[in-house]
């Protein structure tokens, strides 16, 4: 009926499709949030126009920067563009690159871009830039036991730690979705992911409130492209993340099986789909809770790290 | 050992999911500052054994289960909960007072008290495990689930200074061994399975006399006033 696409071109519509859609799920979260409080909010489309300015606009720099300072903004977007390449965005069967790296290899691009972005940020000495790469610094750094305890229960449970593999256990059988083991691991990334995306626990992630700063502050001495690419490098970073807990963990269904070019417009649709529906289910959650205080992050985190600590346990047991 | 771990069946899933659920409903009364909040997540986390009755109840064709869910939920989720808030909304009621906080009763802050109860809850279920238990009537995993979840119901109780916690502490105990019991020994006479349930009574009308007599004493919940001592 519909043609065949070529392996490579649905390849390079993994990357495309996150691409393109990242400022749009942004867009989606913004009006729902806003709906929430009562306001009209922005237009859906608001973040493509902001993008769209900030591209037209003068590029500045402090001085004694060094050419790392531009170049950061440029690896970060790189990174992000790669992880596509590696998680199932659009199909079940895993493309030839899919296989270049695992669930650690993602996870080393993630902390590379946030790398590279911080120590731009304190390469222009100003105190928020500063601040903003020290708390993400830290507070990455007691995430990442968390996530961690995530991987350890992937690896149970497929005996690999390929993206690919835990979704087609998960797709498996009814039994595998209501494994403790499973929902516990679930659970605890989307704790790591409410977090990691500024939501919850202390985080005001719009506005320029510095008590509760610590992505965005990192981005403030740039302007231009450069501050554009930030801007399209975290909503690149939360729709991964998204993708990595609708394909991966909650709801690989929808995804194409085969190459047809049918099946991959309805991995696409199905993908924004599940996209809009985690970040409806953010915006709620965020729009819930009281923001805590900086250093209750820690209460939180160890909430998320039971949760992971958990899951392996009742696998160790077996019959988790 | 085969790394990649079959699952097991939807019933058994589902039975695990709910313990899981009840152990963390534990940790959640750790961190919890109020007394009010502490009795909703009791009434929750026997909610959860009640459904667990249901499911197990359905799975191994039990159904004397059904009427133990009904009685448990109609004393643990109702009657109890009752008693535990009348108890402590009006401790003296002639004033007719807001109910004691048992905010600042924690020893440890929430986060490490999460820690040193991921601690015991390990303890436990490697101590389950231990025990080399394979058999199909008995899974391993919703019991070492209930051992963690003494060890933690104990933790709860030592590291809070308020009677009003260390007795939630207490009934959530009975609810852990109530989890074992169901899974366990399922089968075991719904006369018996009523005989345990009823000593839960006795336990609340004890830390009720035992809260009230304190609070008038002491004019507080804090149990921090009894370690000095009295000439």
């Amino acid at each position: 009926m519909s043609a065949a696409l070529p392996i490579p071109v649905i390849q390079l519509l993994q990357v495309l499709t996150v691409a393109l859609a990242a400022p749009g799920i942004t867009g989606v979260i913004a009006k729902v949030e806003a709906r929430l409080q009562g306001r009209r909010g922005p237009r859906v489309l608001q973040p493509y126009y902001d993008l769209a300015k900030l591209f037209r606009k003068e590029a500045l720099a402090p001085e004694k920067v060094s050419w790392f300072f531009l170049a950061a903004p440029l690896i970060a977007v790189t990174a992000y563009l790669t992880i596509p390449l590696l998680i199932p965005v659009l199909t079940s069967y895993g493309l030839p690159l899919g296989y270049m790296g695992d669930i650690l290899g993602g996870g080393f691009l993630l902390s590379l871009a946030s790398f590279v972005v911080a120590t731009a940020a304190l390469e222009t000495g100003s105190p928020y830039a500063q601040l903003g790469s020290s708390r993400a610094k830290t507070f990455s750094a007691i995430t990442e036991p968390v996530v961690l305890f995530v991987v350890f229960t992937v690896a149970l449970l497929t005996g690999t730690d390929l993206p690919y593999a835990l979704a087609a256990t998960v797709r498996s059988s009814a039994g595998q979705v209501i494994r403790p083991a499973h929902l516990l691991a679930a659970a605890a990334l989307f704790m790591v992911i409410l977090h990691e995306t500024g939501r919850i626990p202390v985080e005001t992630h719009t506005g320029t409130n510095e008590f509760g700063m610590i992505e965005e502050a990192r981005a403030f001495e740039h302007s231009g492209p450069y501050f554009a690419l930030l801007k399209w490098g975290s909503e690149l970073k939360q729709l991964i993340l998204f993708t990595i807990l609708a394909d991966v963990f909650l709801a690989p269904w929808g995804l194409a099986s085969t190459q047809q070019l049918g099946a991959v417009i309805l991995a696409i649709a199905a993908l924004l789909a599940k996209a809009c529906a985690v970040g409806c289910a953010v915006a709620v959650i965020d729009n819930s809770f009281a923001k805590l205080r900086l250093f209750k992050i820690t209460e939180y985190v160890s909430a998320a790290f039971l949760i992971a600590v958990l899951g392996v346990f009742t696998l160790y047991l077996g019959g988790g | 050992m085969d790394p990649v771990q079959a699952a097991p069946g939807v019933y058994e899933g589902a039975a695990n999911v709910i313990a899981a659920g009840m152990l963390l409903i534990e940790f959640g009364m750790l961190r919890q500052a109020l007394a009010r909040d502490q009795i909703r997540l009791y009434m929750a986390q026997s909610a959860l054994l009640s459904v667990l009755a249901v499911v197990i109840a359905a799975d191994r064709n039990l159904p004397e289960l059904y009427a133990l869910a009904a009685l448990s939920a109609a004393l643990k989720v109702v009657a109890v909960p009752l008693v535990m808030r009348r108890l402590l909304g009006r401790t003296d009621p002639d004033e007719g007072e807001e109910a004691p906080g048992v905010a600042g009763s924690h020893t440890l802050s929430p986060a490490s008290a999460v820690l040193a109860g991921i601690v015991l809850a390990a303890y436990g279920f490697f101590c389950a495990g231990a025990l080399g238990i394979h058999s199909p009537d008995a899974p391993v995993l919703a019991l070492a689930l209930a051992a963690a979840m003494v060890l933690v119901a104990f933790g709860l109780m030592i590291v809070r200074r308020d009677v009003a916690s260390q007795a939630i502490g207490f009934f959530t105990l009975e609810n852990a061994i109530s989890l074992a019991a169901l899974v366990v020994a399922s089968g075991l006479p719904l006369i018996l399975e009523t005989a345990f349930l009823f000593d839960l009574l006795v336990a609340v009308v004890v830390f009720g006399v035992l809260i009230r007599a304190h609070h008038a004493r002491a004019e507080s919940l804090s149990t921090a006033d009894l370690t000095r001592l009295r000439g």
